[in-house]
């Protein structure tokens, strides 16, 4: 430990008048975590989509069957050219790339360097987890999973599995935190900085859409 | 704004030179994040509850922070990021510009943070050839305007789109009109540049895990996202008092801070940042750099009645509720943090003599009380500070001129007779009936125009019994 630390440390020390190494109490409780609608998961789904579209998403349910004609949709819809997408074995076997190829959307591979990222139009990832209370996707981060993708493009699409759910913010962080990076993202990027008019895509992407895919036949 | 703390804040010098436009537009924002707030409070069956697990939190954390300040930089060294301490805003400023210079940074962009803010970060760069950009849209306004922020959430609510417009005409160059989404799309194009050509990225943090060693930034705008992904070179500045003892405490935490904000139920975005990339594919910096400030923190911990001020989470609740603030505005309490929070935390920070004015900055209604999620009783601290403010320094006693002591006698005289007061009640209404409008008063003649120069004053209602008896007209009074 550097020497200033352990001023700083001591200092602290001899305010609060304690020994070095003096044993700490276990910290106070914290509240139990919410419980999901265990009975009925379309619940939980409603929940998700009625926050996301709250928050000004684009929150709905797509079958894998309808996933190319959505996304044909969505191509015509927010006007992308260019695209990237993150290489997990779900978006592979749902041909995302392939399918946006076959629009006409050019493909950037999602560890491009941060200017050809910016140059996108859309981002597409899968989430980590979802928290329906707040409308709320968690996306972690991977060689796969570059963090930029979900950030540089001027729309960002998430794809939800509803394996992904959890009622809570204490199973996510419980989950989550062994890993370096974590990333809660509710809404599209806003501001109301200018007299108070909110607005959308400041920084981040201008428009969010989720998909909860539906795995039932 | 020049990088030093004041020596001496003259804050009812500066409070009677407010200007009429300061308080009509804190009061809209004011008035809009108490609104959603409600709504968000209301929605939750536990919240008072969330509140006390938050303040026993918060003080268990502040009690053994010597502990928690060891793990935290255990964490974080461990997860390869670099712990620098510093005793003071020079070190911190130093510490700082050493990393900036090590990396070769000529331009850094910068997530709205109240640590940097009160270190003078800003002023030290610019002094050392390095171009500091804010990127939160209100802070790269008044950064632009070169003024200081006016509300802890909305820094430029002071100002028209017109004059931001105007702003972004003569300083950006480019042709701005006055529309919120046209100047934001603006200010997105030309920060993305910066974003894009940064070499480091300085951000605060809402909180730091002793547990993990990770960094929480909290965003709606996706600046601090930006900030502490895009630049090769991260750097956090951050107090001392930011520490949570592990990811549970969180739980608790997150739930009341954006609520108490902005009304939202999360921000958009958090950040959870455990050291810096792993592996060049996933993106983020490749170095990590936290500086710990004490700068006077730790000698606020000495002091066991004033030590529950370092629990505050930065929400800003109080200064929408607060009364005093809400008349003058943030610029009055003359350092980086103003409002309820900011009388009690400004003078242990400067010292009671160069923030003696600040404890008085108060009505003492206890309203912040009321809704502050970390329960700070900042009313008893603002006492505690006065009395110790009067044992040691001279006090500038609090003087009201001519004509509020006057009207205020009168006041006390008509209150305290009753026939005076019936009398009134009777020829209140009469008198002001040509002013009168929807139940408001927009014009007054001088004096009283002091008033309505800064907000509508409501016109009189009727006597309270003649109300009351209208009132429970046809209930049955227990």
């Amino acid at each position: 430990m550097s020497a200033k630390g352990g001023a700083v440390i001591d200092s602290v020390r001899r305010a609060l008048r304690r020994e070095a190494g003096a044993p700490v109490p276990a910290r106070p409780e914290i509240l139990p975590a919410r419980a999901a609608a265990e009975a009925e998961a379309e619940v939980e789904v409603d929940l998700l989509l009625k926050e996301v579209t709250a928050l000004a998403g684009v929150a709905q349910r797509v079958s894998q069957a309808e996933v190319g004609a959505s996304l044909r949709r969505l191509v015509e819809q927010e006007d992308v050219r260019r695209a990237t997408c993150w290489n997990t074995p779900r978006l592979r076997a749902l041909d995302i790339e392939g399918q946006l190829r076959a629009c006409g959307v050019e493909m950037v591979p999602p560890r491009a360097d941060k200017h050809a990222l910016a140059q996108c139009d859309l981002g597409v990832t899968e989430a980590d987890f979802a928290l329906p209370e707040t409308g709320t996707l968690g996306l972690l981060s991977s060689p796969e999973k570059p963090r930029g993708v979900s950030l540089l493009p001027r729309v960002h699409l998430a794809l939800v599995s509803r394996s992904a759910l959890r009622a809570d913010l204490h199973q996510v962080f419980t989950e989550a935190k062994a890993h370096p990076y974590l990333i809660l993202i509710s809404g599209p990027s806003r501001t109301s900085d200018i007299e108070l008019t909110v607005t959308l895509g400041v920084h981040g992407p201008r428009a969010l859409h989720l998909w909860v895919l539906d795995d039932r036949r | 704004m020049s990088g030093e703390a004041p020596k001496y804040i003259e804050f009812g010098a500066y409070s009677r030179h407010v200007p009429p436009t300061i308080p009509v537009a804190v009061q809209q924002a004011t008035g809009r994040f108490l609104g959603t707030r409600a709504a968000r409070v209301a929605e939750m069956e536990n919240w008072e509850a969330l509140r006390q697990a938050a303040s026993d939190l918060r003080l268990h954390t502040l009690a053994h922070l010597d502990v928690y300040l060891e793990r935290l930089e255990q964490q974080v060294t461990a997860a390869g990021g670099r712990v620098y301490w510093a005793r003071d805003a020079a070190e911190a400023r130093a510490h700082v510009l050493g990393i900036a210079r090590g990396c070769g940074a000529r331009t850094v962009v910068k997530v709205k943070s109240m640590a940097t803010e009160e270190i003078g970060l800003n002023h030290a760069f610019e002094q050392a050839g390095i171009q500091p950009f804010e990127t939160d849209l209100g802070e790269y306004i008044i950064q632009l305007a070169g003024t200081g922020p006016s509300h802890i959430i909305v820094p430029a609510v002071h100002l028209k789109k017109e004059e931001i417009a105007a702003l972004f005409r003569e300083k950006l160059g480019v042709d701005a009109p006055a529309d919120p989404v046209a100047l934001t799309a603006i200010a997105r194009a030309a920060l993305r540049e910066r974003f894009l050509a940064a070499k480091m990225g300085v951000s605060g943090a809402n909180f730091l895990v002793a547990e993990t060693g990770t960094l929480v930034v909290v965003t709606n705008e996706g600046n601090g996202r930006m900030c502490t992904t895009v630049p090769e070179v991260h750097v956090a500045v951050v107090g001392i008092d930011k520490v949570v003892p592990d990811w549970e405490s969180l739980t608790v935490l997150l739930k009341l801070l954006a609520r108490s904000a902005t009304g939202q139920k999360l921000s958009t975005y958090t950040s959870f940042i455990t050291g810096p990339r792993r592996s060049d594919g996933e993106g983020g910096p490749k170095e990590l750099h936290l500086v710990l400030l004490d700068n006077g923190r730790s000698r606020i911990l000495a002091d066991e009645v004033a030590r529950e001020t370092l629990k505050c989470i930065r929400c800003g609740c109080c200064l929408n509720v607060c009364p005093v603030y809400k008349n003058v505005g943030g610029f009055a309490y003359g350092w980086f943090i103003s409002g309820p929070i900011g009388a009690i935390f400004t003078p242990q920070m400067l010292g009671t003599r160069a923030g003696r004015e600040l404890p008085y900055a108060s009505t003492l209604c206890g309203a912040c009380v009321d809704v502050c999620p970390v329960k700070i009783p900042i009313t008893k601290i603002l006492l505690h500070l006065r009395r110790r403010i009067a044992q040691g320094d001279r006090v500038a006693p609090p003087s009201a001129p001519l004509a509020t002591r006057v009207a205020a006698r009168l006041a006390r005289w008509s209150l305290a007779t009753g026939w005076l007061y019936r009398l009134g009640a009777r020829v209140t209404p009469i008198l002001e009936a040509p002013l009168a409008r929807d139940g408001w008063i927009r014009w007054l003649p001088a004096p009283l125009n002091r008033w309505t120069q800064v907000r509508p004053m409501p016109a009189f209602r009727g006597g309270f019994r003649a109300w009351w008896a209208a009132h429970t007209k046809g209930r049955s009074t227990p």
